[in-house]
């Protein structure tokens, strides 16, 4: 039983949390609801209307972007997932060793580095690959988004493998089961909420990416997180509201997904 | 796994490699290139466009001189244009294969950032001066004192955009100076009467057509397309060009020195030079485009309207606002912090 001490009974804690809750949620309810105006007001409230959905979803340049945005995010997320796992079982499944912390800090380095050094880097890089090769895919913007991706998806991983002992894994080996056996049939199933949860946090930040994208897309490679940027510096109407609901709407369901998979059993 | 490599290979394969036949690679600012038009061009000549937006004139400069870009044409501002040629970057067009060149109106043929016309040819180009309510102040509004000294009717209902180039260059010529002034006497004018005149503004924002329609702002710097488009939602609304000297810019198409569909991109300029298709592209972005006779093709609501041509009497006034560099930029620099604090 822990101590009666608690948080939540310090003075001022309600008043806090309301404010700081107001303060993050505020803007963006704010805008889901104008993304419902009749008007093309970003000002004043005229009546619900779908029109500005309907318009986004008419747009060519908003559906290739739309497009663009999944694929990256997906393969993205499928890449740094696959790489995230390995490295989260090289590094927590074996005795500490030596170097251990300097490892963390290099699979974690796109979370420390600023992006638009990262960015830059890439572009230059790239450009280099691009007049070699005459590839001008998506390959590259993939590339990109999975290298920045790692670190969402190796921090959930890594943490559902250290509240796994090996008691299991110990108990399938000295039932004559091979290495591979066990991995696939122990330790994969147990992590898999893990990994899922992985998945979704590379996904989601693989959309919502926005200055590593601007600089490393080739022609015709608009993400909706670029497109939205390109539409900042004329008017703003509402269809750009429509969209941020959107990738909102996505990012909140992956998001619940995450939480579902992570939270602790209540046994 | 077998299969997703697959489909991953087919993916990648799918959406890069060969340049077709017919494609043209147009980098522009976002929401700025008219659907219409491009749709056009498509049908006309059987060529596809992929338009691609950068947000700022840095950006797509980075891009383009990293190398490989992979674009066609390039839509940079004026300042920007001789630093592209300066680099390389930008091949001297071939003026036989451009018959509409002619087309160019004559006060845009030779401009400061291209002589001739040898790199680039018109886009679209617009003034920032003052929008005005007349309900709310009936004085002269072809002054840049309705922001740096504002009149009695107006104080507290100003905006100012946010814009270091637009709003210093104001300020410079309204304090008698040149747009890159580095004369210590008129930049400490402009700092005494802009940190004099912030109290008396109501805000420092990008938004200003809401705002000016719906009477929340009474006055505010403005571009003149977001006046025009203020006055069509409030009659009220005037567009004044300050007689001490208003600001210009142009946006302007050049053509990459190392772009692959050149054949198309020449066929694009012409087309867009042509007055009819140059008035698509003011009806979609709603500022003027530097080709004579295109004002015939416009939109009713853009014909004549005072917004894109100004009155003789203040047609000589503005200035092109231009990156400002040394001295000049570290006193707009300095003075701006100032002001933000």
């Amino acid at each position: 039983m822990a101590e009666k001490f608690a948080v939540t009974r310090l003075p001022g804690f309600t008043t806090i949390a309301v404010v700081a809750f107001v303060a993050l949620y505020a803007p963006i309810l704010t805008l889901v609801a104008y993304s419902f105006n009749a008007s093309e007001s970003a000002a004043a409230w005229t009546g619900f209307s779908l029109d500005w959905y309907r318009l986004a979803f008419q747009n060519d340049e908003v559906k290739n972007a739309a497009l663009n945005s999944l694929i990256v995010a997906a393969f993205a997320a499928l890449i740094s997932t696959t790489v995230a796992t390995l490295a989260a079982l090289g590094t927590t499944r074996r005795a500490a060793f030596r170097g251990q912390t300097a490892i963390y800090a290099v699979i974690n380095q796109p979370l420390m580095v600023p992006e638009i050094v990262t960015a830059v880097a890439l572009l230059i890089f790239f450009s280099s690959v691009k007049l070699a090769t005459g590839y001008t895919g998506l390959g590259y913007l993939i590339l990109a988004h999975a290298a920045f991706c790692i670190p969402f998806a190796y921090l959930p991983i890594r943490a559902r493998l250290e509240g796994m002992d090996l008691t299991l894994e110990t108990a399938a080996s000295d039932l004559y089961a091979s290495s591979w056996q066990t991995f696939r049939h122990v330790t994969l199933p147990l992590l898999m909420p893990g990994v899922l949860a992985g998945a979704m946090l590379a996904f989601v930040t693989s959309l919502d990416d926005v200055v590593i994208t601007e600089f490393i897309k080739s022609p015709g490679q608009d993400t909706l997180p670029t497109y939205m940027l390109g539409q900042l510096r004329r008017q703003m109407k509402p269809d750009v509201n429509a969209l941020s609901a959107l990738l909102l709407a996505v990012t909140l369901l992956l998001l619940a997904g995450v939480y579902l998979l992570t939270r602790k059993r209540a046994d | 796994m077998k299969r997703t490599l697959t489909a991953m290979a087919l993916v990648l394969a799918s959406t890069g490699g060969a340049l077709a036949e017919g494609e043209l690679f147009l980098y522009n600012w976002g929401n700025y290139t008219s659907p219409d038009l491009i749709k056009k061009f498509e049908e006309t000549y059987d060529v596809k466009v992929t338009i691609t937006d950068f947000d700022s004139n840095d950006t797509a400069l980075a891009k383009i001189e990293a190398g490989a870009s992979g674009f066609d044409l390039v839509v940079p501002s004026a300042g920007f244009v001789g630093i592209y040629a300066e680099k390389g970057l930008i091949q001297k067009l071939d003026l036989s294969r451009l018959p509409n060149h002619k087309n160019i109106a004559p006060e845009w043929m030779d401009v400061a950032w291209d002589p001739g016309r040898e790199y680039s040819i018109p886009y679209q180009w617009g003034s920032t001066g003052m929008s005005v309510n007349g309900t709310v102040y009936s004085g002269d509004i072809n002054t840049s004192s309705i922001f740096m000294d504002p009149p009695a009717e107006l104080q507290g209902k100003i905006n100012v955009i946010p814009e270091m180039g637009d709003v210093m260059a104001l300020a410079t010529m309204w304090a008698g100076g040149d747009v890159c002034s580095e004369d210590p006497a008129v930049m400490k004018k402009v700092r005494d009467a802009l940190l004099a005149a912030k109290p008396k503004w109501m805000s420092m924002d990008y938004s200003t057509v809401e705002k000016m329609i719906n009477n929340d702002y009474a006055a505010t710097v403005d571009w003149n397309g977001s006046a025009l488009r203020s006055r069509l939602g409030n009659a009220d609304v005037k567009f004044g060009y300050p007689k001490e000297g208003y600001g210009l810019w142009m946006d302007n198409v050049v053509l990459l020195a190392d772009a692959k569909n050149v054949d198309n991109a020449y066929l694009f300029m012409d087309f867009i030079m042509l007055p009819e298709n140059a008035a698509m592209l003011s009806a979609f972005a709603r500022y003027a485009n530097g080709i004579a006779g295109s004002e015939a093709f416009m939109p009713d609501d853009m014909k004549g309207a005072p917004e894109l041509v100004a009155p003789a009497e203040f047609a000589d006034l503005g200035q092109f606002v231009t990156v400002c560099t040394g001295k000049a930029l570290e006193y707009q620099n300095a003075i701006w912090t100032e002001l933000q604090k």
